[in-house]
């Protein structure tokens, strides 16, 4: 099975996201981009909600904490400046979390990337949308 | 012990929310450490000191049931440690100033 996706690093001079020799249009890009980032604000919602409670959860939304929960650099962020070191360990529930949703393997000894992990789980998702 | 410490120690390991999630999920659980362990994927040994924090923080209370040792959510005490933490996220601005 031979997937190229184009990212940040791609050399695809139209940055689009390929599978085999079909390229996806900019349409179907921004389709798999918002069901992604459903999923992604979904995930993060439940872990955070069943690690602190929803009281916790509300107080985090109304502070804006998922207003750009797609944007990896951003959310964690702001995680940082609500938890601290405890961020690190809310954001590995979260990509455990949204791994077991998308079927990816997860390692909790792993060497552990936030950004990393939720490119993976987005490129996942692409060729899962691409698939149906 | 202040909201941010009580954060602190609920977030100090990847176990520790791991069993935060399971209890919460799960509120009406009662099982032995070596059950909860193989609940989140993991070993009684591997478990055991974290456990023993949330045993002394008083989320987690222990008891014994015929010959077995087992741990449960104490319901009003998390409510209680829930929102102190809730109290405590109140202060703090998304920039990172209180």
């Amino acid at each position: 099975m031979a997937a190229r996706i184009g990212g940040p690093s791609s050399t695809n001079p139209h940055d689009t996201f390929e599978w085999g020799s079909e390229p996806v249009d900019s349409a179907k890009r921004f389709t798999a981009e918002t069901a992604f980032s459903a999923v992604l604000v979904n995930t993060v919602r439940e872990a955070v909600g069943n690690a602190l409670g929803h009281n916790v959860l509300e107080i985090l939304t109304m502070k804006g904490l998922l207003d750009e929960a797609s944007n990896s650099r951003e959310f964690d962020r702001k995680l940082h400046s609500l938890f601290g070191n405890g961020a690190a360990v809310l954001e590995r529930i979260v990509v455990k979390d949204l791994n077991r949703r998308l079927g990816i393997r997860y390692d909790s000894e792993a060497r552990f990337d936030y950004e990393k992990s939720l490119e993976t789980a987005k490129q996942v998702c692409f060729v899962e949308s691409r698939l149906k | 012990m202040s909201g941010g410490d009580v954060l602190s120690t609920l977030l100090a390991s990847e176990i520790r929310a791991d069993l935060l999630v399971l209890f919460h999920r799960n509120p009406g659980l009662i099982d032995t450490v070596d059950g909860i362990a193989r609940r989140i994927g993991r070993t009684s040994i591997t478990v055991n000191a974290d456990v023993g924090e949330l045993l002394q923080l008083g989320l987690l209370k222990q008891k014994r049931i015929g010959a077995s040792e087992v741990v449960y959510l104490d319901r009003a005490k998390d409510r209680q440690i829930l929102e102190s933490v809730a109290n405590h996220l109140k202060t703090i601005n998304i920039g990172g100033e209180k």
